[in-house]
C-alpha cells in the first residue's frame, strides 16, 4: 500500500492530464469546425469541377455524402459522436477515411521529426556546451554566428538551397520523396520506412530510405540547432561557476566529466523546456520542408486540406497535432521529475 | 570538447558523402523505369470518379476508351471501337468494338462492360458525370454499343476519349461493390478496391498507389495493343522547383509542371529536351451584365472601352515564352478557333471616346481575382495589376479585390463580381464546351447574362449544337466568337504556354490536355 501511495501524485497527475487532453480535444474540434465555417468558401467550389458545380444532382450527392446537407449543429454533434467511435470522417481530397490518412502520413512526419530532433539535440546541445566552455573566445563568436544563422535563415529557402547543392550540384543525396522511383515501401509495421525495412531485413530499402531522410531532416533540424545552441550556452553558463562545480573540479575530475555529469545535468531542466518548444518548431517547419522535398507527411496533408476546405481532414489534423503537443508537454513535465528529484509532480 | 566542431562537420559530410554511392546505384536501378514528376492533383484512381489532371494520366494508362487522340491532337481515332457512325442529327451513335481485347485478368471485354462503365459514370453523380448528360446506352450484341442522346451531341465522340470513360471490367467491379444502377451515388462502393487494384484492359496495371507520394504502374502482359517501351512507370508527387532539378539529373525522366520560363531556362542543355506550345487554357476578363451588381460594367460603352483599353501583347508577354493572344474564347488548338486576324486590337483613343459616350463620370469598378493563385506559372495578381493600369489610362478606376481562391469562386459563382480576372480550362476538346459563354450558359450566368439577353447569338449557339458536320460547326463557332468579341461580358486575353521537359533520350513525350501525357507512347531513342 505504501508503494502504491507513493505513486498517487503521479497517478493523479496522469489522470488530470488525460482529462485535460479530452477537454482540449473537444475544444480543438469546436474551434476547427467554427473557423472552417467562418472562412468564406464552399467545399463544393474546391472539390467539384466548374460544370459539375452547376449540376444540382451532383452537388446534392456530394453534400449528402459528406453530411454537408445537415444543419451545422447536427454536423458538429454527429462528428463528435463518430469521434467517440473512432471515426474521424472521410477526407474530401483523398476519398479515404481521415484515420487511414493520418495513419499513413503521420509515420512519414514522425520519421522526419524524430531524426530532425535527434540531430538538433545532439548537435545543438553539443555546440551550446562548447560555446559556453569557450565563452568569449573565437569558437564562441563563430558558434554565435552559426546559431544566429540557423535561427534566421528561412526554412523554405534553405531547403531549396540544400537541394540544389547536395542533390543537383554534388549528387550526394536523392532529390525528394521517401524512396527512389521503383523501390517499393517495406511491409508496414510502424510506417517508419527505415525501421520497417530493418525489421523486414530489406537492407537496400533501408539504405534507400535513410539516404532520402538525411537532407530534409538536416534542413528541418537547423533552426533548432541554432535555438538549442543559444539556450544551452546560457543554461550552462548559469551553473558552470557554481560552488559544486568548482568542488568537482577541485576533486580532480576531468573537465569533460565535470561538464557532462555536473554542469549539463543542472542545465538540463531548462533545456527540456526548450526541447519541448523545439518539437513545436519541427511540426511547423515540416509543412514547408515536406512540400519542397515531396515528403508525404502530415504537413503536406494539412496544407492540401486547408486549400481544399476539406473539413474532416482539417479537424483530423488539428486534433492530431493538438494531441501530439499535449503529449510532448506531458513527457516534458515527467522528465523534470526524472532529471531533478527535487521537483515533485503534484 | 575542442574537437566537437570538426567531429560534427566530419560526421555530417561523411553521411552525405556516403550516400553518393547510393545515388549512383539508384540511377542504374531506374533503367526500364519511366519517371514522371507531377504536382499531384488526384483524389482516386477509380476512372469514373477521377476528374483531376494526375488521375487522368493514371486512368488513361490503365483503362482503354472507345476512341482516342494521337499525340497532342483532338481528332478522335479508333481505339477499343474500330468504327462508328453518328446518325439522326448527332443523336444516335453506333460503335463497333475491337475483337480479342481482354482485361488484365484475362476476361474478354464486351459491350456489357462498356454499358456498365457508362451507366456507372452517370449514376454515381461524380465530377465527370456531366460528360454523359442526356445520354443512354444500349448493347444490341456483344460487340456493338449504341449511345442515344436526348439532344444533338456532335461533341460526343471527342468526349468519349476522356479517361473518365475508361472501360472497367464489370464483373470485377461488381464483385467489389460496384454498381451502375440508379442510386449508385449511394450504393457504389468499388472506389476503395479500384484505389488498390486496376480492372482495365489498358497498357498498364496498378502496382501501388500511395496518396500524395507516388503511383507505380506495371506493364499489362495481356495488353492487346503495341507493347509499352517501359515495363514500369513511376508517377511522383513533386513541386515544380524540385522537378526542375530532377529532370536535369535523372535518366528517363519527365517534368510536367514547369512554367514556360523555367522550361526555357533549360533550352540548350544537353541532358534534356524542351517543348513549349500554346495551351488550350484561356485567361480572360469577365464583366457583370447586371446593373444591380455594377451600373458600370453593364453599360455597353464601358464594356467596349475595356475591350479597347487592354494591351493584349503585354498580357501575352506576361504569360511567358510561347504564350499567344487569344483571338476568341475557343482556344487556337480546337475546332472552330478564330483566326488571329480577328483578335481584338488596342485603341486607347477610341476607348476614351467610349468612356465619354457611356455617360458615367469617373467610372469605378471592383476587379476581383484569386489572390495567390498561379496557373501555368502566371500569378493572377500580376494580371489584375496590369488590367488596372490599362483601365486607368482610359479613365476607368479599377479597385483590386484579391480573395482566397475558394472565397473568390463562391462570390463568382453567386454572380456578385463586378469584373473578374478569370480563367477557363476546357473539359473536353470540342467547341461545344464553350457554349458556357453564351447567354444562360454556366459561365454566362456568373455574370448575369441570362437566356434571352442576346437572342441572335443564342440562335447561333443552338444551330451549332445541332450541326454535325465539322466544317459547318467550325464556321458557326467562328461567327459566334466574332459576335462575342463585338459585345459580350467576356474578353479573351491570352492562351499561356505549356511546357514539357524530358530526358534527351526519350521519345513520344508529348502533352495532351485530356490526359496530360500518354505514358504508353513514351519510348527511348
Amino acid at each position: 500500500m505504501r508503494r502504491f501511495a507513493s505513486h498517487r501524485p503521479l497517478v493523479r497527475f496522469v489522470v488530470r492530464r488525460l482529462a485535460a487532453l479530452v477537454a482540449l480535444s473537444i475544444g480543438i474540434t469546436f474551434i476547427a469546425f467554427a473557423l472552417t465555417q467562418v472562412v468564406p468558401g464552399d467545399p463544393i467550389r474546391a472539390n467539384l469541377g466548374q460544370i459539375a458545380q452547376t449540376q444540382p444532382d451532383v452537388v446534392a450527392a456530394f453534400r449528402h455524402h459528406y453530411g454537408l446537407d445537415r444543419p451545422l449543429p447536427v454536423q458538429y454533434l454527429r462528428y463528435l459522436w463518430n469521434l467517440l467511435h473512432g471515426d474521424l470522417g472521410q477526407s474530401e481530397q483523398t476519398h479515404d477515411s481521415v484515420l487511414h490518412d493520418l495513419g499513413q502520413f503521420a509515420p512519414a512526419t514522425a520519421e522526419l521529426a524524430i531524426t530532425a530532433m535527434v540531430i538538433a539535440i545532439v548537435v545543438g546541445v553539443g555546440l551550446g556546451i562548447l560555446a559556453a566552455v569557450r565563452r568569449n573566445r573565437p569558437t564562441d563568436h563563430a558558434l554565435r554566428l552559426v546559431s544566429l544563422g540557423g535561427i534566421s535563415v528561412p526554412t523554405f529557402w534553405l531547403a531549396l538551397l540544400a537541394l540544389y547543392v547536395f542533390f543537383f550540384r554534388l549528387g550526394w543525396v536523392p532529390g525528394g520523396g521517401r524512396l527512389d522511383p521503383g523501390v517499393l515501401a517495406p511491409p508496414h509495421v510502424t510506417g517508419l520506412y527505415t525501421f520497417d525495412a530493418l525489421v523486414a531485413g530489406q537492407w537496400s530499402t533501408f539504405w534507400d530510405a535513410f539516404r532520402h531522410l538525411i537532407l530534409p531532416s538536416l534542413v528541418l533540424a537547423l533552426f533548432n540547432v541554432g535555438l538549442l545552441t543559444r539556450y544551452t550556452r546560457s543554461a550552462v553558463l548559469e551553473v558552470i561557476d557554481e560552488e559544486y562545480v568548482q568542488g568537482a573540479r577541485a576533486k580532480g575530475l576531468p573537465e569533460h566529466v565535470v561538464v557532462l555529469r555536473h554542469v549539463l545535468r543542472a542545465a538540463m531542466t531548462s533545456l527540456i523546456t526548450v526541447i519541448g518548444l523545439a518539437f513545436a518548431n519541427v511540426m511547423t517547419g515540416s509543412v514547408l520542408v515536406e512540400n519542397i522535398f515531396a515528403w508525404p507527411g502530415i504537413g503536406q496533408y494539412a496544407y492540401q486540406s486547408a486549400t481544399a476546405l476539406d473539413l474532416p481532414a482539417i479537424m483530423g489534423v488539428s486534433l492530431f497535432v493538438a494531441i501530439v503537443y499535449i503529449l510532448v508537454n506531458f513527457v516534458v513535465d515527467l522528465l523534470y521529475g526524472v532529471i531533478d528529484p527535487r521537483i515533485r509532480i503534484a | 570538447m575542442r574537437t566537437a566542431v570538426p567531429i560534427v562537420t566530419v560526421l555530417a559530410v561523411a553521411v552525405l558523402a556516403a550516400t553518393a554511392a547510393g545515388v549512383a546505384q539508384s540511377a542504374s536501378r531506374a533503367s526500364g523505369t519511366l519517371v514522371v514528376d507531377n504536382s499531384f492533383v488526384i483524389r482516386t484512381t477509380d476512372p469514373q470518379r477521377e476528374f483531376d489532371p494526375t488521375g487522368s494520366i493514371v486512368a488513361h494508362a490503365m483503362y482503354d476508351t472507345l476512341v482516342t487522340f494521337k499525340g497532342s491532337g483532338t481528332k478522335p481515332v479508333p481505339w477499343l471501337a474500330t468504327s462508328w457512325k453518328a446518325t439522326n442529327g448527332a443523336k444516335l451513335f453506333t460503335f463497333h468494338l475491337r475483337k480479342g481485347v481482354v482485361f488484365s485478368d484475362g476476361t474478354p471485354l464486351t459491350s456489357a462492360d462498356v454499358a456498365f462503365t457508362f451507366r456507372r459514370l452517370i449514376n454515381i453523380k461524380a465530377s465527370g458525370s456531366f460528360l454523359l448528360a442526356n445520354v443512354t446506352v444500349s448493347t444490341p450484341n456483344a460487340s456493338t454499343v449504341v449511345l442515344r442522346s436526348k439532344v444533338p451531341n456532335p461533341a460526343l465522340t471527342r468526349i468519349l476519349a476522356n479517361p473518365a470513360l475508361g472501360i472497367v471490367n464489370s464483373k470485377v467491379v461488381k464483385a467489389n461493390g460496384g454498381s451502375d444502377a440508379v442510386g449508385a451515388d449511394k450504393k457504389d462502393k468499388a472506389e476503395k478496391y479500384l484505389d488498390a487494384n486496376s480492372a482495365g484492359s489498358g497498357a498498364f496495371v496498378l502496382k501501388q498507389y500511395t496518396t500524395n507520394q507516388q503511383i507505380v504502374l506495371e506493364a499489362n502482359p495481356r495488353f492487346w495493343g503495341p507493347k509499352p517501351k517501359f515495363s514500369t512507370v513511376v508517377i511522383r508527387n513533386m513541386t515544380a522547383p524540385t522537378q526542375l532539378l530532377n529532370v536535369q539529373r535523372g535518366a528517363n525522366e519527365i517534368a510536367l509542371d514547369l512554367s514556360s520560363r523555367q522550361a526555357s531556362s533549360l533550352k540548350g542543355k544537353s541532358s534534356v529536351q524542351v517543348h513549349i506550345d500554346p495551351s488550350p487554357n484561356l485567361f480572360n476578363i469577365d464583366m457583370n451584365m447586371s446593373p444591380k451588381v455594377s451600373p458600370v460594367t453593364s453599360n455597353p460603352h464601358i464594356r467596349k472601352a475595356v475591350r479597347l483599353a487592354l494591351d493584349y501583347k503585354a498580357f501575352a508577354a506576361l504569360g511567358g515564352p510561347g504564350s499567344i493572344q487569344a483571338a476568341g474564347m475557343v482556344p487556337s488548338v480546337f475546332l472552330g478557333a478564330l483566326p488571329s486576324q480577328y483578335a481584338q486590337k488596342r485603341n486607347v483613343q477610341q476607348a476614351k471616346a467610349e468612356v465619354a459616350a457611356s455617360g458615367i463620370a469617373s467610372p469605378t469598378i471592383t476587379l476581383t481575382y484569386p489572390a495567390g493563385l498561379t496557373i501555368n506559372g502566371i500569378d493572377f495578381g500580376v494580371l489584375a495589376q496590369k488590367t488596372k493600369a490599362n483601365l486607368a489610362e482610359v479613365g476607368i478606376t479599377a479597385n483590386l479585390q484579391g480573395l482566397p481562391v475558394n472565397a473568390m469562386l463562391q462570390q463568382y459563382a453567386a454572380g456578385k463580381d463586378q469584373m473578374t480576372q478569370s480563367y477557363w480550362g476546357p473539359d473536353y476538346p470540342d467547341p461545344n464546351d464553350y457554349q458556357v459563354f453564351l447567354p444562360g450558359g454556366t459561365a454566362a450566368l456568373r455574370v448575369n447574362w441570362k437566356t434571352g439577353m442576346d437572342k441572335p447569338l443564342e440562335a447561333l449557339g443552338k444551330k451549332a449544337l445541332q450541326t454535325t458536320d465539322d466544317v459547318a460547326r467550325a464556321s458557326l463557332y467562328r461567327q459566334i466568337q466574332r459576335k462575342l468579341n463585338a459585345d459580350s461580358p467576356f474578353i479573351p486575353l491570352f492562351q499561356p504556354s505549356q511546357a514539357i521537359v524530358a530526358s534527351k533520350n526519350l521519345t513520344g513525350a508529348v502533352l495532351n490536355f485530356t490526359w496530360l501525357i500518354d505514358v504508353r507512347s513514351v519510348g527511348t531513342r
